[in-house]
């Protein structure tokens, strides 16, 4: 991307970042995103690159990964990750992790196959993966002290 | 809280380096379909995109810790798309020599920002009969959907309307049609909508341009550019007439002697695709016979000699019979009786 082209962006971007999540004594919770892009080699051989992004198109594939470690020097029990859906996003899927997911912003939360989504006519019908609005992940053991993972999902620019 | 069945997730290997563009192995590509939704608006260009994600936990009797992640922030940018299409079904039917004939287009913008199109209209493209003369490209201007002279203005060239995304424009192309086509002929017209920020390969950032909402922009899936044929067909009419006579004496023999009877019979056959307007058999009978009076028949049926509703007359020495609107691969069948003087 050209810094140069759009300095007021980068000034509107730089003061949205938050306070690094590093900080000691606690779980630190990093967040990472990644636009998948098909590039066709010379040979005419396909390879599915990982980008982070600066700039997204209507399309895009994307891989959001949280990374976390317990910095602290307790373990974390009952330790719980939630994600929202940015709202020009659409949940795709999660892989084999099989998060809890929410379909009504954050409401009732369930696995994807459970939960279902009132149409317009009075009934309910299964809800589908674009219909996702929270992803979370409620662990049942602690974490340890100095533990670290790894939680991903994917998405499409809407 | 209910538990997710998270022990694959927490081992999960996903092999992400922190630098910032990786291979990574075809595995990782979405399951079919997952992008398979499309009826929904794109996502608007220069619209900011942020993603934060929360953790929650018990260090121990109850305290809860909550943390942030740090936030990644992506701003959409403009996707240069169009289509074109025709209004309406099949071919527009024409005719021969007619001017002001008109096929009418739709071209929506279907990326993600305003954008405005340069149209272009060729009629010499291959694949037809002939080529329509295009006239001019106009506008829908009060947006009936129907061509109006005078009032549906030209399509400006280089002061193109915005078009705002996913939104259609009704275009009209009017063309003049050769008198030299025949019946049957079809005439190819292809309208060519390009984006004017640019067109090119899907993917690919158009150099220096700046979108909506200050963002770069790309050319979309189409290219940037769309094209549709439309056609008129020409549906032309062709009359024959074919007259024969009867004679008739009072000896029952067919010897034309003063006074026998002279039956005409003229047959009209109109062919062809089209049909021909205003058809009218008139036939002036030589000073040697009289006419019969109230003798004209239209496929059998009795028409009278006056100047009246329905469709014969006989004025002075001319029998007349308007067919009006006769379409082709019909025939109609005059009959009159005349005197040898």
């Amino acid at each position: 991307m050209e810094p140069m082209m759009r300095p007021f962006l980068l000034v509107i971007a730089a003061a949205l970042l938050p306070v690094p999540a590093l900080a000691a004594n606690q779980v630190a919770l990093d967040n990472n995103v990644f636009v998948e892009r098909i590039q066709t080699d010379d040979s005419g051989k396909q390879r599915i690159l990982l980008e982070e992004p600066k700039t997204v198109v209507p399309g895009d594939r994307l891989v959001f990964v949280l990374n976390y470690r317990n910095g602290g020097t307790q373990p974390a029990d009952k330790f719980v990750v939630t994600n929202p859906m940015p709202a020009a996003v659409r949940f795709a899927e999660a892989g084999g992790s099989r998060p809890l997911v929410s379909v009504d912003g954050g409401k009732q939360w369930g696995l994807l196959a459970d939960l279902t989504v009132a149409e317009a006519d009075g009934t309910r019908r299964a809800a589908q993966p674009a219909d996702v609005t929270h992803v979370r992940w409620a662990f049942d053991k602690p974490i340890p002290v100095g533990g670290t993972g790894k939680l991903m999902f994917r998405g499409v620019v809407k | 809280m209910t538990k997710a069945p998270v022990g694959s997730a927490k081992h999960r290997k996903i092999l992400l380096p922190s630098s910032s563009i990786v291979a990574v192995m075809a595995a990782l590509a979405l399951p079919a379909g997952a992008e398979a939704q499309t009826s929904q608006p794109l996502t608007r260009a220069g619209t900011l995109i942020t993603n934060t994600a929360t953790a929650s936990y018990d260090t121990g009797g109850g305290n809860i810790v909550t943390v942030d992640s740090n936030s990644v922030d992506m701003h959409v940018e403009e996707l240069l798309d169009v289509t074109v299409a025709q209004n309406g079904t099949g071919d527009v039917p024409t005719a021969p020599g007619a001017t002001a004939q008109v096929l009418s287009f739709q071209v929506t913008n279907s990326g993600n920002g305003p954008e405005a199109f340069t149209l272009t209209a060729a009629g010499n493209v291959a694949g037809d009969d002939y080529d329509p003369t295009v006239n001019g490209i106009y506008i829908d201007s009060n947006g009936n959907g129907v061509y109006d002279p005078g009032i549906d203005a030209l399509y400006p060239v280089g002061s193109e309307p915005l078009l705002e995304p996913e939104t259609s424009m009704t275009i009209f192309v009017v063309a003049t049609t050769p008198a030299t086509v025949g019946d049957g002929d079809r005439g190819i017209v292809t309208l060519t909508a390009a984006a004017k920020t640019g067109t090119g390969t899907p993917g690919t950032l158009v150099p220096g341009a700046v979108g909506e909402g200050n963002v770069g922009v790309v050319i979309g899936a189409s290219g940037g550019t769309a094209d549709f044929d439309h056609a008129f067909r020409v549906a032309a009419a062709t009359v024959t007439l074919v007259k024969s006579a009867v004679v008739l004496n009072s000896f029952g023999t067919a010897i034309p002697l003063p006074g026998a009877t002279i039956t005409y019979t003229i047959v009209a056959n109109v062919t062809g695709s089209g049909s021909v307007n205003d058809l009218t058999i008139t036939d002036s009978l030589p000073p040697e016979v009289s006419y019969q009076s109230g003798s004209i028949t239209l496929d059998g049926g009795t028409l009278t000699d006056a100047a009246d509703g329905d469709a014969g007359r006989f004025d002075a020495d001319t029998v007349s019979v308007a067919l009006g609107t006769v379409p082709g691969g019909e025939s109609r069948t005059v009959i009159f009786r005349t005197k040898i003087n």
